[in-house]
């Protein structure tokens, strides 16, 4: 008898660590959506500094952009993937904010 | 090792002085090279030498002499920028789309970079070899665009660094929430030690200050030539407010071409010309007969205020 009590509270802690669990997982991961679009905007940023020349912003030296572009591959995919969702930006902020 | 600039208006001696400065100094003991940024170079008719890009000892004496080609520094930074444009992009060789890349020659601002870039190798390399480094700078306004190259470069890449920081706080968060930083299989550094966009900012950061603090420490000098007229006072005056925006330290002034330093012109461009700059010391140096083949011997001492 004493024992199937213990069960119970037992199990009563693993539903609570249970939920949560969910709850925590659900929360990160809403948190680790907007920071990820923002290291998006700022990665976009960063090489679209470097680019400056082509959009017609002030732009570092150009050696300065010379020596970092190729070690930049990653951030120029993400400047590819931005520029061709930036038609459809109000349904990226919709959907961040989870507005449907 | 100590450095001297030389810098003035066109035409009023910068380079004979230069050259009669660095003659002083080595006679005065020290391992002296003299270099020339300037493109119309006339070491070489100074010295009756041919001269090019590499030292050349002056009658085994301890005066050595270079002519920095512009020209020639400015092809060397596209040759290399160049080299790797060509690797990154080699899968345009088959039709011949390399060869657009040679428009790069006409950028603007290749001049001041490949001089900088000089400059910073030059420093590097010769610390140990020489008591002094005599520079003789091209016209005005590309020497004040050199001398604040280095400045503008730092302040650029201190902004990146931030935004950096920024980007990499960000992935070392989203690491610390979901695991180990991964996007699509590719794993990106989220601290800035494994970034090597960081590292290079850093380095790049390194290396320009080293140029900054050099051209602003106590071992720089840089020296104003001037004569007495109104044409080269008014380009003097200006000169001198770009040096002081630069934090440059302003040693020197040498009046030259000097006939009568009593004349009411030489009194009047001195005296505005030095209105307020108490630390900028004055030399007169005397009109210098030019058909003399050893016109960097002169009796003037030059070198008691550097």
């Amino acid at each position: 008898m004493h024992g199937g009590k213990e069960g119970v509270i037992a199990r009563i802690f693993r539903y609570l660590r249970f939920f949560f669990s969910v709850m925590d997982i659900s929360h990160r991961s809403k948190v680790v959506e907007v920071t990820e679009f923002e290291v998006k905007e700022l990665e976009n940023l960063f090489v679209l500094l470097m680019m400056g020349s082509f959009t017609g912003v002030p732009s570092p030296p150009s050696f300065v952009a010379a020596e970092l572009l190729p070690h930049l591959d990653h951030e120029i995919k993400v400047l590819n993937e931005r520029a061709k969702d930036s038609f459809d930006s109000l349904s990226d902020m919709a959907s961040l904010l989870d507005i449907d | 090792m100590k450095t001297i600039f030389f810098t003035g208006k066109g035409g009023v001696g910068k380079s004979t002085l230069s050259s009669a400065v660095a003659w002083q100094l080595m006679e005065a003991g020290n391992r002296v090279l003299l270099v020339s940024f300037d493109p119309a170079h006339n070491l070489g008719d100074i010295f009756h030498m041919k001269l090019s890009h590499r030292k050349k000892r002056f009658k085994k004496t301890n005066l050595f002499l270079q002519e920095t080609n512009l020209e020639q520094a400015a092809n060397d930074y596209i040759e290399a920028n160049m080299s790797l444009l060509n690797e990154v992009y080699s899968y345009m060789k088959p039709f011949n789309m390399d060869n657009y890349f040679n428009v790069l020659k006409y950028s603007p601002g290749v001049e001041e970079y490949a001089a900088i870039t000089a400059m910073e190798k030059l420093f590097r390399e010769e610390q140990e070899n020489y008591d002094y480094i005599v520079i003789d700078t091209p016209p005005t306004g590309l020497t004040l665009r050199i001398l604040a190259l280095p400045r503008i470069t730092v302040a650029w890449i201190d902004r990146l660094i931030k935004l950096r920081k920024q980007i990499l706080e960000k992935r070392y968060t989203i690491h610390k929430i979901t695991g180990k930083y991964s996007e699509k299989g590719t794993k990106l550094a989220y601290e800035e030690k494994d970034d090597t966009v960081m590292r290079k900012l850093n380095d790049m950061r390194e290396r320009y200050d080293a140029v900054q603090l050099k051209l602003e420490g106590d071992e720089n000098s840089v020296c104003i030539v001037f004569n007495p007229d109104y044409l080269s006072l008014r380009e003097s005056q200006r000169l001198m407010d770009g040096v002081e925006e630069l934090n440059l330290p302003l040693r020197v002034a040498y009046h030259n071409k000097l006939k009568d330093p009593e004349s009411e012109v030489a009194q009047k461009v001195e005296h505005e010309l030095l209105n307020g700059r108490s630390g900028v010391k004055v030399e007169h140096v005397y009109t210098i007969d030019h058909t003399e083949p050893t016109c960097y011997i002169m009796d003037t001492d030059l070198i008691q205020s550097l």
